[in-house]
């Protein structure tokens, strides 16, 4: 869909060669910090922003390809902004038929609001409503008109922790049974990870790695694209084949490392156990840092001085840690990293 | 609102019908009659001009000059636009328009604003006979504009003041230290600027220089004739050189009893006794030359000056035989007419006024 | 938008993309700034025609320095008490619980509704002491601060308290926090209104004649009317625009340091600050304000209808200058807005440098005295404009010249308030640029509008200078017929004039300050 895009502000380049595919009916996911470009991106193929260079396409249609494009208004694509953007002058009805021919406009905001969950608010005005309404009224306006495609700009990042998760679901099962195809893009990984199909991690104005949640989180390509989607323990091993060496002792890989070779693999803090017994492949750490977070624990441990292990783990248990000490274990597969000269021990967010 | 203008008239023809027609208002005004004869002579010579319109830009006061276009009109058949404004922003405009401007006639309260036309070669030469009906000295001396109405230069005081009780001589006496915070000025106005000319003919450029900072010296400034007037009225100050038709039109507006000031005349050699003139002229550009000149012919018949002399504008008339107002006294007596050509362009007052810190 | 291609390049690009993707807007409003600031152009020729020997002589006159010196100090002087009667007047009606407080919003702005040559002419006729600098700056303050007073009330209305209220919690006390918070939150807004009358005043001059007091406008005026040198006085007026530049420059610093708060989802307003023991003074403070302000010139018009012999029943002719003045600023107004819509949209929707010089290009005129923009309308139309010339839409372009600055004030201030956002999301809805423009961004700013039109038709109603220069033949607004009156000195003839003016002006002032401070439903809601 997207290819080769690259996009600016004057002479500041954003975008330098983005590469992009969604699927029909799919929910994409675009996972960046701040100032990576995402914005522009989905800017540049919702039409508000030229492109420079490359090729925004969408199904049979070439939307801009860098020369010539296509106005905003014929690209068929919905707009969700971050916070909502709602026509102040119309009522809820009002903003969600805008995009529609005057004699639909009622029974299709009806049909919308009750979609939203907003039966029965058609006639009130977007200062009367709360923060979650208002976005839930943005994005029955974007599905009113049936676009191909809709853009969601962190349309979650202005509301509180529980409507976000709340909205979050509802709007994901909302695209879901309207058979949308959906770009979010969100600085959020816990927002990607459940929203998402696919996500495409993005830094510095490309895309850095696009995958499957469940593959993307066990199988970053790089270091910082797994610490970006959430906390890791990068373990120094021997790579060979299907095994790797760590201090934990030999774990299966996720891919067929090849010829022996010393590398780094990705272990999640779920992968690591905690025991009070020295087990065999266990290694010996002192608890530096633990805090209850409601479904689970997060413990920080400094193992003890030992060739071939990171100066600190984590690690997420069920319940909480009763001692200043305890044996680490790992389980699962690791997965392999290209090691980069400064692979930082623990990364995360 | 959108004026119409009538095409000129075959230029040959024109001509011709044109003199006839001013010929007739020579005519009309030699025979010095009243204003009953006037139509049915007029009449005949200006049927070829009937239909046409010419637009006036007349910096003169508005209801005089409206009244003399009506006359006009019925008298010629020639219709008058008139516009009225201030007129060194109608001298401004008519050089910002040059030779396109839709102005056919200049009618000027002073002969600066017609000077500096006349030097821009934007201003046409009057008919010889126009020029003949008035002195020599009222009309530009290159002939390019004709004098029309005369006022002159007096000296206002509050009543009972001892400006009043004991009124000066001479304009140069205002520059006397015993003057000191007594009296009013209006530099400003194009009225003011003549007197300083006609000081450096007769005093020289440094003795007015010395009379124009004395006079800063003792004077409130004011933006206006109006507000000297009325300051001077209201007692703000003793008194002031005006044109002594502000007194008039001051005592009409206030009536008698509200009328706290009074006129008096300077002798009548002194150099503050200066009677101005307001004259007129024809523009070169303009499209209705014939019908323009018959304006100023008309200008300086016997009908119009009678209009003139009659009309609350309180200004003397030019032409020998019609008469001021009754209670005017007469123009030979309280004044001599400074010649257009002594006028000049007022550039040479306006850089003394600037050099001595009365204007900017 | 719908046209029969449509169909074929839904599915490829529009061949004619990059243009229209910039539209029309760009061009549209560089050619609409072009035309206002025109006689920018005119002056800068004009002075060059007259040679730098000319302007060093010019220039360096003594005078010159004592000219420049009185215009800055009553710039700075009355811009300085007009922001602070503007302030306080405004922080009174928006943030206490003084009594009347809707009363009094309207009283406040009255003084917009009085003609400027009444203004001075009252004054002097009343009370001859009020002369001079003091004089100058007393009656410039009472006039001019409406047009502070109007945008911080606005600015105090629509912003959050939560930021005052949160200085509160913090230990500062009401007057800090007035100072420290709701001060700097108002910045643009008195940043904006302190500009219009700081520019104001550097070109006004009948005013300031009329209180025999020189600046540096008086200079220009004399080459003018006793040089009839227009090369000279454009040589002066380049000072002037300097100055104005100066001017331009520094508001647009303090508006960039300053932030408009953005209206949270839930803004709500504070209870209002109890003024206690400070009631009455309060009071009285507003009531000497607006007396002196409104009271002496009505006065005075009272006075010369009773006391004037020349007073005449108001008739046909002053209904049909009535008619024909109502005609005329009518249409300026509507054409001014208009034409500051396409420049302000274009500054709002890019703020590039280039945008922004175009919007500040706008302003220097405003700095310009009357008699240049009307001479300059005069040279430019006279060569390339020949049919209009001296017909009503000379007339018109005139006065959108002289007052698309306070247009373009007043619908930046509306455009500020319109989300971020809104456009986009109505193209990605499948609605053309012109259907975005009808169905959002005009209603949105609608209001706006009705303020930017209400002042023009304000200030255009009472014009006089460029209305006698550009009006056509024979045509006579209220103002003409009142300056042919008083110029003959029949002040009670023309003071029925005077009073219909003042009359006709009060319906936009009341148009203006509710579009500007604006009553809408949700501020009805939390009263």
């Amino acid at each position: 869909m997207v290819s080769g895009l690259r996009a600016g502000h004057g002479r500041a380049e954003i975008l330098s060669g983005v590469d992009l595919v969604v699927e029909d009916g799919a929910l994409a996911c675009v996972l960046g910090p701040s100032g990576c470009g995402k914005s522009t991106l989905l800017r540049v193929i919702a039409g508000f922003h030229p492109a420079a260079a490359g090729r925004v396409s969408l199904g049979e249609r070439t939307l801009d390809d860098g020369r010539s494009r296509l106005p905003a208004e014929r690209r068929r694509i919905g707009y969700v902004p971050q916070d909502g953007a709602l026509f102040p002058h119309l009522t809820v009805a009002g903003n969600i038929g805008f995009g529609l021919p005057r004699g639909r406009r009622r029974e299709k905001a009806a049909e919308l609001l009750a979609l939203v969950g907003l039966d029965g608010l058609g006639d009130r005005h977007p200062h009367q409503l709360s923060g979650g309404q208002q976005q839930r009224v943005a994005l029955a306006r974007a599905l009113a008109t049936e676009p191909e495609l809709l853009l969601l700009d962190e349309p979650f990042a202005a509301l509180d922790a529980a409507l976000r998760t709340e909205l979050r679901t509802e709007v994901a099962a909302t695209l879901r049974r309207a058979g949308a195809t959906a770009i979010l893009v969100t600085h959020d990984q816990e927002e990607a990870l459940s929203f998402a199909d696919t996500i495409a991690v993005m830094r510095a104005g490309r895309i850095a790695q696009q995958a499957a949640p469940h593959e993307l989180y066990h199988a970053p390509a790089d270091a910082a694209v797994a610490g970006f989607l959430g906390e890791a323990n990068l373990v120094p091993a021997r790579l060979d084949g299907a095994k790797a060496d760590t201090a934990f002792g030999s774990l299966p890989l996720t891919a067929d490392a090849g010829t022996a070779r010393r590398g780094v693999v990705l272990l999640r803090p779920r992968q690591l156990s905690l025991t009070a017994d020295p087990l065999p492949g266990a290694v010996r750490a002192r608890v530096t840092r633990s805090h209850f977070r409601g479904h689970d624990h997060r413990v920080e441990l400094r193992p003890d001085p030992q060739d071939g292990l990171p100066g600190s783990l984590i690690a997420y248990t069920d319940g909480p840690w009763p001692h200043d000490d305890a044996y680490v274990r790992a389980q699962g597969l690791a997965h392999p990293l290209d090691e980069s000269e400064d692979t930082p021990t623990a990364v995360g967010s | 609102m959108f004026g119409t203008r009538i095409g000129a008239v075959r230029p040959a023809a024109a001509l011709s019908l044109a003199t006839a027609c001013v010929l007739a208002l020579a005519a009309c005004s030699s025979s010095g009659g009243s204003s009953s004869d006037g139509p049915s002579q007029a009449a005949t010579g200006a049927q070829a001009l009937a239909g046409q319109t010419i637009t006036v830009y007349s910096g003169q006061h508005e209801q005089t000059v409206k009244a003399l276009a009506a006359d006009f009109e019925k008298r010629t058949g020639v219709k008058v636009d008139l516009r009225s404004g201030d007129e060194a922003e109608l001298a401004n405009q008519i050089l910002q328009e040059g030779k396109a401007s839709p102005a056919d006639v200049f009618y000027a309260e002073n002969p600066p604003a017609l000077t500096v036309l006349e030097e821009q070669g934007l201003l046409a030469a009057v008919q010889p006979d126009t020029l003949k009906s008035v002195p020599a000295g009222d009309s530009s001396p290159k002939g390019d504009w004709v004098g029309v109405s005369a006022r002159t230069a007096a000296f206002l005081a509050a009543e009972g003041k001892p400006a009043d009780t004991a009124p000066p001589a001479s304009v140069r006496d205002l520059a006397k230290p015993e003057w000191k915070g007594r009296l009013g000025i209006a530099p400003s106005e194009t009225d003011f600027a003549p007197i300083v000319t006609r000081m450096i003919k007769t005093d020289g450029a440094d003795a007015t220089k010395q009379w124009l900072l004395g006079l800063k010296a003792n004077a409130k400034s004011y933006d206006s004739n109006e507000s000297l007037s009325a300051a001077i009225n209201s007692g703000e100050v003793e008194g002031g050189v005006i044109d002594h038709y502000y007194f008039y039109r001051l005592r009409d507006e206030k009536t008698a009893a509200q009328t706290h000031a009074k006129l008096h005349y300077f002798t009548k050699t002194d150099p503050g006794a200066l009677v101005d003139v307001s004259g007129a002229g024809v523009l070169k550009g303009g499209k209705h030359q014939q019908a323009a000149q018959a304006f100023l012919a008309y200008l300086d018949s016997a009908p119009a000056q009678t209009l003139i002399a009659t009309s609350e504008s309180y200004e003397y008339p030019l032409v020998a035989g019609v008469k001021g107002k009754a209670e005017l006294p007469a123009l030979d007596t309280v004044g001599q007419v400074a010649s257009a050509a002594d006028l000049g362009d007022g550039k040479e007052a306006l850089q003394l006024l600037q050099d001595t810190g009365l204007l900017a | 938008m719908s046209t029969p291609h449509s169909a074929r390049s839904a599915d490829s690009p529009s061949p004619l993309p990059r243009w229209r993707a910039a539209g029309l807007l760009a061009p549209l409003a560089f050619a609409i700034v072009a035309v206002v600031a025109s006689p920018l152009a005119f002056v800068v020729v004009q002075a060059g025609q007259a040679g730098w020997d000319q302007a060093q002589r010019l220039l360096g006159r003594p005078l010159i320095a004592t000219l420049l010196w009185n215009t800055a100090t009553l710039a700075a002087a009355v811009t300085a008490a007009t922001a602070v009667l503007g302030f306080g007047a405004a922080y009174l009606v928006e943030r206490t619980d003084l009594p009347g407080r809707r009363w009094w919003t309207v009283a406040l702005v009255l003084p917009l509704a009085v003609p400027e040559f009444v203004r001075g002419y009252s004054w002097v006729s009343l009370f001859s002491s009020v002369r001079g600098y003091w004089g100058a700056v007393l009656v410039m303050t009472c006039s001019l601060y409406p047009l502070v007073f109007l945008p911080v009330a606005a600015t105090l209305r629509r912003a959050d308290t939560a930021a005052e209220e949160v200085s509160r919690s913090l230990g500062r006390g009401p007057l800090a926090t007035l100072w420290r918070v709701t001060l700097p939150l108002t910045r643009p807004a008195l940043a904006g209104g302190a500009l219009l009358v700081s520019l104001y005043l550097l070109g006004e001059y009948g005013a300031f004649a009329m209180l025999r007091f020189t600046t540096f406008a008086t200079a220009i005026f004399t080459q003018y009317k006793l040089g009839f040198d227009a090369a000279s006085a454009a040589q002066l007026t380049l000072v002037l625009v300097a100055l104005a530049l100066l001017l331009v420059l520094l508001e647009a610093g303090c508006g960039r340091r300053g932030r408009v708060a953005r209206r949270g989802a839930v803004g709500r307003r504070a209870a209002a600050a109890p003024l206690g023991r400070w009631k009455l003074p309060a009071l009285a403070a507003l009531a000497a304000l607006v007396g002196t302000a409104v009271g002496v010139p009505l006065y005075a018009l009272g006075y010369w209808l009773v006391v004037g012999s020349s007073t005449t029943l108001p008739s046909a002719s002053v209904l049909s200058a009535a008619l024909t003045t109502l005609g005329y600023a009518a249409t300026a107004a509507l054409v001014a807005t208009a034409a500051a819509v396409p420049v302000a949209l274009y500054g709002w929707r890019r703020g590039t440098r280039l945008a922004r010089a175009a919007e500040r290009a706008a302003y220097l005129t405003r700095a310009l005295p009357g008699i240049a923009v009307a001479l300059s309308v005069v040279h430019f139309a006279i060569r390339y404009a020949e049919p209009v010339y001296q017909q009503p839409p000379l007339l018109v372009a005139g006065y959108v010249i002289l007052f698309f600055p306070l247009a373009l004030t007043a619908v930046r201030a509306a455009l500020a308030q319109v989300p971020p956002g809104v456009e986009e999301v109505a193209r990605s809805l499948g609605t053309p640029p012109l259907g975005v423009l009808l169905r959002v961004t005009l209603p949105l700013v609608l209001p706006g509008l009705g303020a930017a039109a209400a002042m023009v038709a304000l200030t255009a109603g009472t014009e006089l200078t460029a209305t006698l220069l550009l009006r056509p033949t024979g045509t006579q607004t209220l103002a003409t017929q009142f300056w042919v009156y008083t110029s003959g000195l029949a002040y009670g003839a023309a003071a029925p004039y005077a009073a219909l003016m003042t009359a006709m002006s009060v319906p936009p002032v009341l148009l203006l300050t509710r579009r500007t401070l604006g009553t809408n439903s949700r501020t009805e809601d939390s009263r």
